[in-house]
């Protein structure tokens, strides 16, 4: 059965990703009153893509791309979608915070040697903003894992079976709201859309993709936002038993972060940290000291 | 193998080296390097021995001793690599300067000098090798001169306040026990009262404190880090300042003990968690400074302070795993940051002494295994997963979230997250971007430069993959300090609350990468272009101009910087500021001309005079 996961699971964020990509730009397109492109879209761009030539700048420009959809994948064979995670058990929860900065570095590593100053600023404004969200959901994260005493993921999901989910328990409500007002920075929508500026900075890191390039991207970022929610659901909101459970319980969380995006105008990078230094970590602060003054 | 006679050829071959230079450059440079390695080799072959030599009878009565035992045995090897790397690594460095003899004599001396402070049985032979150590390190960080000078001079300053304190700990500790040896002073500590215990670690607190630049006493580090020579800037950051952890571990762990260390306290306030928590505030202020450094090597020396909070945060936190996650974390950060100051020494050597992060770039054409190099050690300072940064760190935030702290745990965490700013500015100004026309004809590194950058980035993904070899080392030592042992595999820590599996990670990250590579490649091939060859908004790309490096975190920057002065360093320098008005004051008495004195002395007994008149008291 873990062996099966092993394939299984990349291949449900890869499908449920795209589907993410899809569903989120029909729900744009009805929110501002157009019909909108087949929910199937992103896989014909990205088939498309493939069969496309374009430029390289260099080994690093090929191999960055190639790392930061690696890591991604590896970072979801350390979640459990449903059912265990493959990879539970070599070095928990505080391997996947490390492997979720791979993907951008990655893409950082790549873009840097594509010497293009518009990926430069978007690399500068992403990792600005990512130590802006990363407070909060330290936060959050630290209060999950003390609380329940381990550093598993699994072992969180199993604790909350056992009684409620964390989102639904006293101190714990604090870090799962903290946790919904940093989602779309997360998850890089707007207002956080600072990074991929399309009318700013050229797409910022993506400006030099084309090709298999942009389509390697455009998975990754469909991943990204698979991780982003599936953590909420696996962290906050106590898994499921099965991955079709898994699955609604992200699409109502994706529902959420894109009614967010379709809603606000997109921040200034400075704003954005601050607001997230603000309202989310403050929420995310007291949820930790109460966990850490009252615990279980 | 005698421990003095180890001592006898690394002090020795320091002397030596200097005048052989006098005879032949050659010769003296074949010498530096052949002292350097048998000292490896000799500290290589006390691996897993305990021994205990007097080497001096009879001073004021007690004996000096040298001994070896793991702890030292660690530390001392960890120096003599290093110590012989950067030698290796001075070759080409160091070629056409002046002084050179000199300065080889200088570095093996350090190196010398830190053996002789892991390899002291007792606190008074700690002590005068300690000393040694500082005044030659004094020597090395202004060798160049001018703004080198004043770094080498707020170096010696503040390290010669620490070595009085340690100085007074000593005196005190011997007018208690009438012994100083590590075992004789270890006995008398354990029946000593709570309170003679806690100023004896705070006396010797500032002196290993000072040396290794924890908050509040950093404010030494970051400029003498960064005008030393880089080769030296290596030896510096990656052991010497370790120097200060070595004597934190004896002073807790072997001269106090662990069950006493952690019960100290006034009232509820426990030590240890007073001090776990200047380690934490050594972590988070240093880092925020880093990012927006634009001198390489201050960047650099900004991360040492930062990283020296880890270490301190791990061995002050006192559980097996967090002792263990500092020590390696010690080793780990001599191997990754020895290395990155070797790569900006590489990058400076070539670009004829430009380490100003605004003006380079695009390097990686230009020096390719210099930026792979590069990127593994910025790696391992981040501490991604398969280098050796990560098992350290891992074993600290693990004993720090599962003991139920986690503001310490937040600390050290956003402190990685911090690190990732600086980590990728520090390889994008330099090596990414666009290459400035003036470097387009630069050549690779030299193979001395090579050699030990190539040999340290091997070290930091083999420990990274089978951290089990030194953790190995290391938990024998934690046992001997009284933890309990780690259940060590070769590729990581069996535990039943979240075990470490560096194996598994590395299958998975290698057919991750080999899977999504064919994807990348079925698709359809690309052209390669060069630099020019990039998207304007259909402009032509000016030349030298189409690069974004300056003020590279400027957002963050307009947010960060009022909060972000070090208020330590202005005030030291303000209290400098006054004892230099005082000399001032003082000089205008002090003329030097003997008319004066004269005058001062009849005035005085002018004065004496009329009192005797006036009042008669005498």
């Amino acid at each position: 059965m873990r062996i099966l996961w092993f394939v299984l699971s990349p291949l449900m964020a890869l499908a449920v990703g795209l589907f993410f990509l899809g569903l989120s730009r029909r729900f744009m397109a009805r929110i501002q009153w157009r019909v909108g492109p087949p929910l199937y879209q992103p896989l014909i761009d990205i088939l498309r893509q493939f069969t496309q030539k374009s430029v390289s700048h260099g080994p690093l420009f090929d191999l960055g791309v190639v790392l930061s959809l690696a890591s991604s994948f590896i970072v979801v064979l350390f979640m459990p979608l449903g059912g265990t995670a493959p990879l539970s058990s070599s070095g928990g929860f505080l391997v996947v915070l490390y492997l979720m900065l791979l993907g951008p570095l990655g893409i950082a590593l790549s873009g840097g040697e594509a010497a293009n100053p518009n990926v430069s600023i978007g690399i500068s404004r992403k990792l600005i903003l990512a130590l802006g969200y990363e407070v909060p959901f330290l936060m959050i994260v630290l209060a999950l894992m003390t609380y329940y005493g381990t550093i598993s993921i699994g072992e969180i999901v199993a604790a909350q079976r056992e009684s409620a989910s964390a989102i639904a328990s006293f101190p714990l409500v604090f870090s799962g709201i903290a946790y919904l007002l940093i989602l779309p920075a997360m998850l890089g929508v707007r207002p956080f859309e600072v990074v991929g500026a399309a009318q700013e900075i050229s797409s910022g890191p993506a400006a030099e993709y084309g090709g298999p390039y942009l389509a390697l991207a455009t998975i990754q970022h469909g991943l990204t936002m698979f991780i982003g929610i599936s953590l909420f659901v696996n962290l906050l909101w106590g898994g499921a038993s099965n991955p079709v459970v898994f699955f609604l319980k992200m699409l109502v969380v994706f529902a959420f972060g894109f009614w967010v995006n379709a809603a606000f105008p997109r921040l200034r990078v400075e704003q954005a940290v601050r607001y997230l230094w603000r309202w989310p970590t403050l929420i995310a602060f007291v949820g930790l000291i109460l966990v850490a003054t009252i615990g279980r | 193998m005698s421990l003095g006679l180890l001592l006898i050829v690394a002090f020795g071959g320091s002397l030596l080296t200097y005048l052989l230079g006098k005879v032949s450059a050659r010769i003296r440079d074949a010498f530096a390097v052949l002292i350097s390695l048998a000292v490896v080799v000799m500290v290589a072959s006390l691996y897993g021995k305990a021994l205990r030599v007097p080497f001096y009878e009879g001073f004021l009565g007690m004996p000096l001793v040298l001994r070896v035992d793991g702890l030292s045995w660690l530390f001392a090897i960890v120096a003599s690599v290093l110590g012989c790397l950067s030698v290796v690594f001075s070759l080409g460095y160091m070629k056409g300067k002046e002084r050179t003899s000199f300065y080889y004599s200088m570095l093996l001396l350090v190196s010398a000098a830190m053996l002789g402070v892991v390899l002291s049985g007792d606190l008074l032979s700690l002590f005068i090798f300690w000393e040694i150590m500082s005044w030659s390190t004094f020597l090395l960080i202004s060798y160049n001169g001018g703004p080198a000078l004043a770094a080498g001079m707020k170096y010696f300053v503040m390290s010669f306040v620490g070595s009085l304190a340690m100085l007074a700990g000593v005196v005190t500790l011997h007018g208690s026990f009438g012994t100083l040896e590590f075992t004789g002073v270890a006995a008398g500590m354990s029946s000593a009262s709570p309170g003679y215990v806690l100023a004896i670690l705070v006396l010797f607190g500032v002196a290993f404190g000072t040396k290794n630049a924890i908050w509040p006493f950093h404010a030494w580090l970051p400029p003498a880090h960064s005008e030393a020579p880089s080769p030296f800037s290596a030896v510096l950051s990656g052991v010497l300042i370790k120097m200060g952890v070595y004597g934190f571990l004896l002073l807790m762990f072997v001269i106090v003990g662990l069950r006493t260390f952690l019960s100290l306290g006034v009232g509820r306030i426990e030590f240890h968690t007073v001090l776990s928590i200047i380690g934490a505030i050594t972590i988070l202020l240093p880092t925020f400074i880093a990012i927006f450094q634009n001198d390489a090597k201050r960047l650099l020396a900004w991360s040492t302070v930062a990283q020296a909070g880890y270490i301190i945060l791990g061995i002050s936190f006192g559980t097996s795993l967090s002792v263990a996650g500092g020590m390696f974390h010690f080793l780990n950060h001599a191997v990754f940051k020895a290395l990155l100051f070797m790569v900006v020494g590489a990058v400076e050597y070539r670009t004829n002494g430009v380490r100003d992060l605004d003006s380079l770039g695009g390097l990686i054409k230009r020096m390719p295994v210099t930026f792979i190099v590069a990127v593994i050690g910025v790696c391992g300072l981040i501490g991604v997963p398969l280098t050796n940064g990560f098992v350290s760190k891992w074993l600290i935030y693990k004993t720090l979230i599962l003991e139920r702290s986690p503001f310490l745990a937040f600390a050290a965490l956003f402190g990685t997250w911090g690190t990732i700013l600086y980590s990728y500015k520090f390889l994008h100004n330099i090596f990414l971007g666009q290459l400035p026309q003036r470097y387009e004809d630069m050549e690779r590194a030299p193979f001395t430069m090579l050699l030990p950058m190539t040999i340290l980035s091997v070290v930091v993904v083999l420990f990274g993959v089978l951290p089990g070899i030194p953790l190995a080392v290391i938990d024998t030592i934690g046992v001997s300090f009284g933890f309990e042992s780690l259940h060590v595999t070769p590729w990581g820590i069996a535990s039943d609350t979240g075990a470490l599996n560096t194996v598994n990670m590395l299958v998975a990250a290698l057919v991750g990468l080999v899977v999504v590579w064919c994807i990348f490649r079925s698709g359809a091939r690309s052209v390669s272009v060069g630099q020019a060859d990039s998207y304007a908004a259909g402009a032509a790309v000016p030349r030298d101009k189409y690069q974004y490096s300056v003020r590279f975190y400027a957002p963050l920057r307009r947010m960060m910087a009022p909060y972000l002065k070090d208020l330590v360093d202005s005030f030291y320098m303000r209290l400098a500021g006054w004892v230099r008005g005082l000399g001032d004051g003082l000089r205008r008495i002090y003329t030097g001309y003997v008319g004066d004195y004269v005058m001062y002395i009849l005035v005085f007994l002018a004065v004496l005079i009329f009192v005797q008149i006036a009042w008669s008291p005498w």
